[in-house]
């Protein structure tokens, strides 16, 4: 794959006097944003068709600095606009970038009714493992024992698996990669930005200030080492045991299908309801 | 176009049934409910209309979702609007405050019942003016239309969406249990007859810059909407007139939403609406709202044949409250008398406005039963002993 | 009790029908409501009932009147019309003491005096359906007092119930109006 120097990349696709972002030394998002804006120009999709929308948290600020029609909403709701924004004007595109807190906690009711319905979007999901902007408050993605500012002495809950959700829920596709897995992140995103219905990639991205500290994994290289370790792919983790996949987490693509989305559903619907009253053409 | 509903006649039809024939032919094409009594049938009603003209009609997850829905449409470009009660009004606090700070027009219909909390589902109250006007936190201003008919619900939710359009501003339709479920004749125009506003969009590309600023001097931003290539950007945020956040400049924040306060006070004139009723000689002056405002009216009737110089005051429009006209009224009044189906709302706002000119008195009743003008006329008549 | 007789009479009228829940109260409110919308008059329907679809008390108010009309509910009416004794026993202290009271006589045990048919009875046998009960009775109500046109009436029942339906509830109705001039 042909990779085209990043500073094209940011001149073409940052709002340049929104500059520089608010992230931390060492934090993942960054480059989370770098593979969705390789995927959508290496696509050569249209700017003026494309929506970002986003809740409240680190990743939801991202909208904030790309060139793009954006919508920063409440917490965890972004997926709730998003579903009127499609449906109000289909033809626009709809990139939800959100962090795990805002989508898997107080968002997710609003997650697993997006994906039941199979709205046309494509999430990108930042999963730290922690409320970042917070301050490290836990997540329902923290795993057990891990450290957060309010389980102080490792969290005593069981962690959601956000992807394993979607592909519960009906998702058309649904992937899992760490932040340093570059290549399958921008083909992965680019995989569900052609797809129609509901898309989620979801990227374990590195938090050092507020989460990596109170787990000694103190900066960014730590931490990506320490997704290399307990990152396990999909075709190696299908022969693993349930003792050997403790404390390992999933990566890879984990569901690709093409059930009607909600426009479809909509659109079919419509024409069943002029048909039903007797209002053909 | 084709309507699906009798439009140039009169129907006997439901306030609710009203509300949702009165939004589409205002042009609302988007729609995001949740079910609850005494509202449902605001929404289903736009479920049966919807896809006929090729409108959207959603049931969300919840009604922060049915906001959050229609916010997102009215970006999209259409105009939106959600219906609940009570309960759902409570939850939708938090994006309604999003779509005044965001400066998104939408209409978010009330239909009263008894509260607090799940209280009396089928029955009338008007227990949620202050949470209309003020039930978002921080400082902020919208506006809030009071009907006490079937034909006023009508009417005012075409009123609603205009003032929405205009002001880019969400606008509160406030009724209740009553007025949604009984039955009138109402009186539909032909679509022609109407006249419709819809958002300013920008002029150009300079203009599609600020859609935060007060580009034209008037207050009210040019909206640029999704998908015509203006690349917005829209926050709930503190933010400039670009629309970048910008939280922790104390002029930036002042200068934002004192322009979005100023926006609706500034226009009093144009948003307030009132009727009076014998006021000019009254020297009892009842002070009414919503369904309340017809046994007022009674009630002063009532009053005028046992000599009684009675006149009534019948508010359209809660909120901008015009505290001055309350003034000018109390001058020549002895008593003013606020009626409502609460412990005491509008009383407070009206008392205020009186400023010591006059006695300002409350009748209230809660419970779902609307006052009877034999209560008020009795509540007067005693008080004048 | 005063039979009041043409529209001429008065400048508004009060109309309670209570019965029980599944009889149909509502509807024929609505479509009493409906016909005297059809002649131009003013007029408010109003309903109450208990939380079961089925069993409890179900009541219609209609305010009618030629002028604009100010009262929201039935404080006084001028017409009770009881379906059955849980209706009747909810809503009888409402009716004026020179109101007219109708009742379903197989049905309702009164304690004053009354106009009425076995309305269920007559329901059953001559449609063989129970449930066109507040067809027949609002056809005796028309006949008897004449608040407003028959033929508005059936335009309104035609508009009103379920489809297929209009052929048996417009003969319920003209089975009520023939036993209401009798």
């Amino acid at each position: 794959m042909y990779l085209k120097p990043s500073y094209e990349i940011r001149d073409k696709y940052l709002r340049k006097d929104m500059l520089p972002t608010i992230f931390c030394p060492g934090c993942g998002i960054g480059a989370v944003l770098q593979y969705t804006l390789r995927a959508i120009d290496d696509l050569g999709l249209n700017q003026d068709e494309i929506v970002w929308v986003s809740g409240i948290g680190c990743s939801s600020r991202v909208p904030g600095y790309v060139n793009f029609d954006g919508l920063h909403t409440t917490h965890g709701r972004a997926l709730a606009f998003a579903t009127g924004i499609k449906m109000a004007n289909p033809d626009l595109k709809i990139i939800a970038f959100m962090g795990d807190g805002d989508a898997a906690a107080i968002g997710g009711n609003h997650l697993i009714h997006a994906i039941r319905r199979n709205l046309d979007v494509t999430v990108i999901l930042i999963n730290n493992f922690t409320y970042g902007m917070t301050g490290g408050q836990v997540a329902p993605t923290t795993p057990k024992g891990l450290k957060g500012t309010t389980a102080p002495y490792g969290s005593f809950e069981n962690p959601f698996d956000i992807a394993e959700l979607a592909v519960a829920a009906g998702a058309n596709y649904v992937a899992r990669w760490s932040v340093f897995n570059y290549l399958q992140g921008i083909n992965s995103i680019k995989k569900a930005l052609q797809k129609r219905g509901f898309t989620l990639v979801e990227f374990l991205s590195q938090c050092p200030i507020s989460f990596g500290r109170r787990n000694r994994l103190k900066t960014g290289p730590e931490l990506i080492k320490w997704y290399q370790k307990i990152t396990v792919p999909i075709s190696k983790a299908k022969n693993m045991s349930p003792e050997e996949l403790e404390g390992k987490i999933v990566i890879g693509e984990f569901v690709d299908r093409d059930r009607p989305s909600l426009i479809e559903e909509y659109e079919a619907y419509k024409k069943r309801a002029k048909k039903m009253m007797g209002w053909e053409e | 176009m084709r309507y699906p509903f009798p439009v140039g006649v009169a129907d006997f039809i439901q306030g609710d049934e009203a509300i949702a024939r009165a939004a589409i032919l205002a042009g609302c094409r988007f729609y995001a409910g949740y079910p609850i009594t005494p509202a449902s049938e605001i929404f289903e009603a736009m479920s049966l209309y919807m896809p006929l003209v090729d409108g959207v009609s959603l049931q969300m997850e919840d009604e922060i979702g049915s906001i959050a829905a229609v916010i997102g449409a009215s970006w999209a470009g259409a105009k939106a609007m959600t219906a609940t009660s009570g309960p759902g009004f409570s939850l939708m606090m938090e994006n309604l405050g999003y779509a005044v700070m965001t400066e998104t027009p939408l209409v978010l219909v009330n239909v009263q019942r008894g509260g607090p909390s799940t209280g009396q589902p089928t029955l009338a109250a008007q227990g949620d003016v202050m949470q209309a006007i003020w039930g978002t936190h921080g400082d902020h201003s919208l506006i809030v239309l009071t009907p006490a008919t079937v034909q006023e619900a009508f009417d005012m939710t075409i009123r609603a969406f205009n003032l929405a359009e205009k002001y880019r501003t969400p606008v509160i339709l406030l009724t209740d249990a009553e007025v949604g479920h009984m039955r009138e004749r109402v009186y539909a125009p032909n679509p022609d007859e109407l006249k419709l506003v819809y958002r300013k969009l920008p002029a150009n590309e300079e203009e599609a810059k600020y859609p935060f600023g007060d580009v034209h001097g008037d207050l009210i931003p040019p909206m640029p909407i999704f998908g015509k290539g203006y690349r917005t950007y829209v926050t709930g945020l503190t933010h400039d007139e670009r629309g970048r956040p910008k939280t922790v400049e104390a002029e930036i924040h002042e200068k934002l939403i004192k322009r979005i306060v100023a926006k609706i006070e500034d226009n009093k004139k144009d948003i307030v609406d009132y009727e009076t009723y014998e006021l000019d000689d009254a020297e009892v002056i009842l002070i009414s709202f919503g369904i309340v405002a017809r046994s007022a009216m009674r009630a002063v009737k009532e009053l005028r044949k046992e000599g009684i110089k009675a006149g009534l005051l019948k508010l359209n429009v809660v909120w901008p409250f015009d505290f001055e006209l309350i003034e000018k009224i109390a001058e020549n009044a002895e008593r003013m008398y606020v009626t409502e189906m609460n412990l005491g709302q509008l009383y407070h706002l009206v008392k205020e406005g009186a400023n010591g000119k006059a006695e300002v008195e409350l009748i209230s009743k809660i419970g779902g039963e609307v006052h009877t003008p034999g209560e008020i006329v009795e509540r007067i008549k005693n008080d004048l002993r | 009790m005063r039979l009041p007789n043409t529209i001429a009479w008065v400048m508004k009228m009060q109309i309670r029908l209570a019965g029980i829940g599944g009889q149909g109260v509502v509807l024929a409110g609505i479509i009493l409501g409906e016909a005297a919308a059809i002649e131009g008059l003013n007029v408010i329907q109003t309903q109450d009932y208990g939380s079961q679809s089925r069993g409890g008390h179900s009541i219609a108010d209609l305010m009618i009147s030629k002028e604009p009309i100010y009262d929201l509910m039935v404080t006084k009416a001028d017409i009770l019309v009881a379906l059955a004794q849980l209706g009747y026993n909810s809503t009888k202290d409402s009716l004026r003491e020179d109101g007219l009271l109708i009742i379903d006589t197989d049905l309702v045990k009164p304690d004053r005096e009354c106009i009425g048919a076995p309305f269920t009875r007559l329901a059953e046998e001559k449609t063989g359906l129970a449930l066109t009960v507040n067809m027949v009775a609002l056809g005796y109500l028309v006949a008897k007092t004449n608040i407003v046109k028959k033929e508005s009436v059936e335009k309104a029942i035609k508009r009103r119930v379920p489809r297929g339906t209009e052929e048996i509830n417009l003969k319920a109705f003209r089975i009520g109006y023939e036993e209401g001039l009798r």
